[in-house]
Parts: structure tokens; C-alpha cells; sequence
């Protein structure tokens, strides 16, 4: 279990991402976090494996604190949890085999992988992993060769590697289409249903958190506006929307399966 | 919802038109401050001055030996009148233009307008014009002055091939003065080259008191044996051995054999600084010289010499520019800021190494090479170590630089697995740096290469130390 309690954040230049946040995640939940652009979303998926210190509050995992974790103790909790990132963030010049062996680099001998040598089972499962994303037969393709859809499962692939009992995913549909945001979805709700991995996602669209969330926090201003179960998203009122979105924001389609368009500058 | 734009309030001015232009009309520029235009103030004031400074510079450097602002002037207009009345001119109506300005930006309303700067640039220019001394009179007239060297640049290979040569000399010794018994010419011996001189003693040409040349005895010469048709050069031998070229009204005395090899040649004895000690009898020989090619091309001295020196060149830009990136790559390391921004510590290394990396960079290679020179002697090795301080300063902020333009998600990425520091380098950073690295190494060569010509002027080896 994940518990946050009262996790705040402030940035050097005084700009305040989060503001006394507390929830909880039990296991194997498939929990998405909404709201607007710079409402603290990336934030707060950075402070759970803390590539964002936290100023204050505790982040505590099956009862570790790991805002407390010295830097080896860091290193251990982040091979736990793998995260995949709106930008896919692979290393665009090396192959994509490569690129899904690094998710290993947190078991491996330091010596060993400095000369880009890995363990032969470390390999097999990367083959494993590609194959169970569909991409085989592009582990050899350099990373930027792929499409945006194939990225992003080499990013999954990498997570994969990491043997995670959590997966925090930033956005990780927002620079894809829709068919392929639901398939990056789809293999999201497979790893969290089949290999019971606990899921922290944010998105922006609406159907597609009514699709896959089993809960759902809704950010404003660092701050936490909205918690609610799959069914409470179906029958989410405009009052509730527009505490999580803003006054101005339009709410487009409705409730069921909607999408949701805003206002000019709030786009959702 | 609907915004309306506001244009902000332009920023009203301390005085009224006529008070700002009578501001400017005594300090240019001080009416624009006044009117708070401060940035337009400041300049007008500075170019103002600069330009009245630089024409005074130049007016005392035109009329170095006049005293008194008017003289000076008055000499330097003489001189070069077109240069000094324009800019004269030229700051009378910028000092107009000045106080026109100056009441125009009294009213917001109607300030803005850059013509006066423009006139400002065009005075700045014809100073720079005449500060440089650009010449197109000049560079038109002399331009045919530029071939002889030009053509040498172009087409270097008269230089670069020669042929051995074999020189052919018969001897007559001469005596100076006439005393006692006059030497014989030497007998002929047939098949070889002789040469017969009438007389064989006399007076050498001198300096008379008023400095004038007293023309010496003259000389009758007669050769047989030479090789026929073929340039002969007369040669003149003194009493301590030294041999030239003789002349006589300034052209070199040079005969051509006939088709049986012989000559005939009439000439006056030359000049020859004497010291005051040298009394008595003195032998002096003349002599006759053919020069003939023999032998096919072959490379010249200079252009084997500049060949060798050309490897060396290029093997020691090459030499400094491993070294260079050797140390570069770790240094770089050191000096890119979102590296080394995790800690104080860190960030003071940072620091540390940029400052450094700046004192070296800033440090020419020619004050380097001297340093070097003084502590491995001069040669290649002195030019290796010059180039390879300034290229780690220079390729370390370059490689830095790279590292800090990189892409930092995948560093995120590779940091959320887990990895340890060293990891992240190896696995997102170093990826990353590879095309950079290659191509500013390459183009770090390339500039080692040529600079390295100028390190061989101060000593550091290589194709420039012949241009010493």
C-alpha cells in the first residue's frame, strides 16, 4: 500500500505545485489522477519515486518511508517502480533493445553495464517483454526510427524490466492518437490486472479515465479537488467538473463516454 | 472574458519642446534625458563625443607638429579635406539634428524615429574609413604589384623542382697595383677552358674624396675552350677570397660564348671596399663561369623542407587534438551545469572549472607556445603542448555546452530505474553526446591545423618556423 500524507512541494522559484496532499493506494489499483495542465500531476507521479524532492510530507510504501530513503535505499524503491513518460523519453541514438535493457540497470554489477554487458536472462526477458508488446522484430531498430505508438510500448517494455510493483505513467497517452492511446492503455490494464502491478497514471481525456480508472483524484492547484470510483466519473456532475476544471472550462459530450472540450485556453 | 487592450501610458517627459532643445543645444542628448527618453539620450551623448574625440584624434595625428586647436585643424582640413570637412559637417547637423530630436521627444506623441541614428552609424563609418586607411586609389593602381607575389602563391612549382648544376670556371690572376712583375695569365692547356686577361695588373675602382667613383683599370679578357653559345658570368676574386658577380655600370657582366666556345669581353676593375691597412701588392683573380644543368627535375630544397615540415604541421594538430579530447571529455563532465547542479559541492566545482577553463581560453596559443618553448625548448613538442591547453579549454566548453543542450527526459528515464550516477552518464548522457563530440572534435583539428602554422612562427615546429 501507498499511502501519501500530507506532501507538499515547493519550487525554488516559490511556484507551489503541491499543497498538503494525503491519499491512498492499495494495491493493484488502477488509480488516475486529472487535472489541468500545471495542476501538479507530474509532480506529484516525480515525488512518489522522488525525481521531485518533496519539501515536506511523507511518501510511505508497505510501511517505508521514502522520503526518508538514503541514496542506496532510493535506488532500491525506484527499481520497484517503473515510470513511463508522456515524451517516452528513450534514448533516441541507441537500439531499442538497449533502450529496454536499461530498465535492468538498477540489478546489474555497475561494472558490468558500463561496457553495455547484461546477464543472458536479463536479455531473455527483454526479448520477453518486447514480444509481449508486439515489438520484437524492432529491438534492433534504433529508438527514433519507431512511431510515437512504438515508443512509448519500448517504454513500457523498460518499465516491464524492472520487475515493478508499481508503474507511475505521466501522461503517457498525450502525444498519441486515440486508437493508439487506448492500445498503450489496454496494455496498462493488462500488466495491472494480470501481474496485479499497481497503476498511477494522469490523463486528460475524460472516456479514457472513465475506461480504465478503478479511482480517480482530480487536481487544482496542488491541491486535491476531487476523489471518486469508476462509477462516480460516470456521474460526475458540472458542478464537480468545474471545481476540478475551472469555471470557464466547457464540459463537450457530457457525462457518459463523453469528451470534454474547454474554453481556448483550457484545453482538457 | 473580453479583454480590451490598453496601450500602456508612454512615460510623459520632465520639460516642454523648446526647453529639451534648448537642453540638447548645450550638451547633446541631455534634452532627450530630460524628456526621459534615457537610452536615446545616453546614446546621442556618447556617439556625440566619440565622434568629436576620434576627429580630434585623427586631426592631431594628420598635423603632428602644429599647436593650437585652430592650427591643427586648419593644417589637418589642408590635408585631407574631404574627410575632416564631411565629419565636421556631419556633426554640425547630427548637433542640429540633436536639438530638433531632442524637442520632438518632449511630446510623446510624436517620439520614435531612428534616422538620426543612422546618420550617427554613417559618421562612425567614415571615421572608420579613414582610421583604417583604406586606400581604393591605392588598391586600384597598385594592383598590378600583387602578380610576381600572387603567381608565386598560385603556381609555387618554379620553386618547388630544380636540377643539379655543374659550374665550368678558368681563373686569371690580376694584380693590384702595378708593381714589380705583373703575374702571367695561365698557360693554355688544350681541351680545357682558359681565360687570358690584358693587363694583369692594375688599379681597382674607388671612392674619391667627394664621393664620387674613379673608374679602375681597364681589362681585356679573352676565353677559349668554354662551351659554345652559352652565358659566361665574369667573377671577381679578391685578396681575402671573396667571390661576386662583377659589375660594370650596373648591369653584371655576362658574355655569351660563339659556336666555337670562345669569348671576348672588355671590362674595368671593380670597386672593392679596402680597409685602410690594406697596402703593398695585392692578388686579386678574375675568372670566367659557366653554369649548366645536368641531371633531370628533382625536388627543390625548400620544397622537400616544406613537405616535411607540412607532416609535421598536420601530425601536430592531430597530436594536440587526441590530447585535447582526452582531457576535454572528462573536464566537460565538470563544466556542464545541469551535471553538476545536484549539491553545493558540486555546483562549486562547477564553478571552479568554468572559471579556469575561461582564463585558459582567454590565454592565446602564442602566449602558450612561448611557455611551453621555455620549458620543452622550441620544436613540434612546445607547439603540441600550446595547442593542447587551448584545445581542452575550448573543447571542454564546447562539450559542456553540448551536455547542457541535451535532451534531459531520458536522463529522468534512466534515473526512475534506478541507476546509480555513473549509469545515467554512460546510458543517457553519452548517447546523447556523441554527434557533438565527433564533430567538434573534428572541427578542433581542423583549427589545431592551422593554427599550429602560426605556432611554428614562435617556434612551435611545423610549416610555420620557415616563415621565420
Amino acid at each position: 500500500m501507498l499511502e501519501i500524507k500530507n506532501l507538499t512541494k515547493v519550487y525554488a522559484d516559490g511556484t507551489v505545485a503541491l499543497r498538503d496532499v494525503s491519499f491512498k493506494v492499495e494495491d493493484g489499483e488502477f488509480l488516475i489522477i486529472i487535472g489541468l495542465s500545471g495542476s501538479g500531476k507530474s509532480t506529484l507521479l516525480r515525488c512518489i519515486n522522488r525525481l521531485v524532492e518533496p519539501t515536506t510530507g511523507q511518501i510511505l510504501w508497505d510501511g517505508q518511508d521514502i522520503t526518508a530513503a538514503d541514496q542506496t535505499e532510493l535506488r532500491h524503491i525506484r527499481r520497484k517502480i517503473g515510470m513511463i513518460f508522456q515524451q517516452f523519453n528513450l534514448v533516441n541514438r541507441s537500439n531499442v533493445l538497449t533502450n529496454v535493457l536499461t530498465g535492468r540497470l538498477g540489478y546489474v554489477k555497475q561494472r558490468q553495464s558500463l561496457l553495455h554487458r547484461f546477464p543472458q536472462a536479463d536479455r531473455e526477458l527483454a526479448f520477453k517483454a518486447l514480444d509481449r508488446l508486439g515489438i520484437r522484430d524492432q529491438a534492433y531498430k534504433r529508438a527514433d526510427e519507431l512511431s510515437g505508438g512504438q515508443q512509448q510500448r519500448v517504454g513500457i517494455a523498460r518499465a516491464l524490466m524492472q520487475e515493478p510493483h508499481i508503474i507511475l505513467a505521466d501522461e503517457p497517452v498525450a502525444s498519441l492518437d486515440p486508437v493508439l492511446a487506448h492500445s498503450i492503455l489496454e496494455h496498462l490494464e493488462v500488466l495491472n490486472q494480470e501481474e496485479e502491478i499497481t497503476v498511477l497514471c494522469s490523463l486528460h481525456y475524460i472516456d479514457l479515465v472513465q475506461r480504465y480508472a478503478s479511482r480517480v483524484i482530480g487536481l487544482r492547484d496542488g491541491e486535491i479537488v476531487y476523489h471518486g470510483s469508476r462509477e462516480d466519473i460516470r456521474r460526475m456532475t458540472d458542478a464537480e467538473f468545474k471545481n476540478i476544471y475551472g469555471q470557464e472550462a466547457v464540459r463537450v459530450g457530457g457525462g457518459l463516454e463523453g469528451s470534454v472540450g474547454g474554453s481556448d485556453d483550457k484545453t482538457i | 472574458m473580453t479583454k480590451l487592450y490598453k496601450p500602456e501610458q508612454p512615460r510623459s517627459s520632465l520639460v516642454t519642446g523648446p526647453v529639451a532643445a534648448f537642453a540638447s543645444c548645450i550638451i547633446p542628448g541631455l534634452g532627450q534625458l530630460l524628456a526621459l527618453q534615457i537610452w536615446r539620450g545616453l546614446l546621442v551623448l556618447g556617439s556625440m563625443a566619440s565622434i568629436l574625440g576620434l576627429l580630434a584624434w585623427r586631426a592631431v595625428a594628420l598635423a603632428p607638429r602644429e599647436t593650437g586647436l585652430l592650427a591643427i585643424f586648419s593644417k589637418a582640413l589642408a590635408r585631407r579635406p574631404f574627410f575632416i570637412g564631411g565629419v565636421l559637417l556631419g556633426a554640425l547637423i547630427l548637433w542640429l539634428w540633436n536639438v530638433w530630436d531632442a524637442y520632438q521627444q518632449a511630446e510623446p506623441q510624436r517620439r520614435g524615429g531612428v534616422a538620426i541614428f543612422a546618420l550617427i552609424l554613417f559618421l562612425f563609418f567614415t571615421l572608420g574609413w579613414q582610421i583604417s586607411e583604406i586606400n581604393l586609389y591605392k588598391a586600384v593602381t597598385e594592383l598590378p604589384d600583387v602578380w610576381p607575389l600572387l603567381s608565386k602563391v598560385l603556381w609555387p612549382w618554379e620553386a618547388a623542382v630544380t636540377r643539379d648544376t655543374e659550374t665550368v670556371i678558368a681563373t686569371a690572376p690580376i694584380q693590384i697595383p702595378c708593381e714589380g712583375s705583373a703575374p702571367e695569365s695561365p698557360a693554355p692547356i688544350a681541351g680545357q677552358p682558359y681565360i687570358i686577361a690584358a693587363p694583369t695588373c692594375g688599379e681597382l675602382s674607388y671612392m674619391d674624396e667627394n664621393n664620387d667613383l674613379v673608374m679602375g683599370t681597364p681589362l681585356h679578357l679573352e676565353g677559349e675552350g668554354f662551351a659554345p653559345n652559352m652565358k659566361t658570368q665574369i667573377y671577381w676574386k679578391d685578396s681575402v677570397g671573396q667571390e661576386f658577380h662583377v659589375r660594370y655600370q650596373g648591369e653584371y657582366v655576362d658574355v655569351q660564348t660563339d659556336s666555337v666556345g670562345e669569348f671576348e669581353v672588355d671590362l674595368v676593375m671593380p670597386y672593392r671596399l679596402q680597409p685602410p691597412s690594406a697596402k703593398g701588392v695585392q692578388l686579386h683573380e678574375v675568372q670566367a663561369r659557366q653554369v649548366s644543368e645536368v641531371g633531370g627535375l628533382k625536388p627543390s630544397e625548400p620544397l622537400l623542407l616544406s613537405v616535411e615540415r607540412m607532416i609535421e604541421t598536420i601530425f601536430l594538430g592531430m597530436m594536440a587534438t587526441v590530447f585535447g579530447i582526452v582531457f576535454a571529455i572528462p573536464v566537460s563532465f565538470l563544466a556542464a551545469k545541469n551535471l553538476m547542479s545536484g549539491s553545493k559541492l558540486t555546483l562549486s566545482v562547477y564553478y571552479l572549472t568554468r572559471t579556469i577553463l575561461n582564463i585558459i581560453r582567454s590565454i592565446e596559443p602564442l602566449i602558450w607556445v612561448i611557455i611551453a618553448a621555455q620549458w620543452v625548448g622550441l620544436g613540434p613538442f612546445a607547439g603540441i603542448i600550446a595547442l593542447t591547453v587551448h584545445s581542452i579549454a575550448a573543447l571542454s566548453k564546447l562539450y559542456s555546452e553540448a551536455i547542457e543542450g541535451i535532451n534531459t527526459g531520458p536522463i529522468e528515464a534512466i534515473e526512475a530505474t534506478g541507476a546509480t550516477r555513473l549509469q545515467m552518464i554512460m546510458y543517457a548522457v553519452i548517447p546523447q553526446m556523441i554527434p557533438p563530440f565527433v564533430s567538434f572534435s573534428i572541427y578542433r583539428w581542423d583549427i589545431n591545423v592551422r593554427m599550429s602554422t602560426i605556432i611554428g612562427l614562435v617556434g612551435g615546429g611545423g610549416i610555420g618556423f620557415l616563415l621565420i
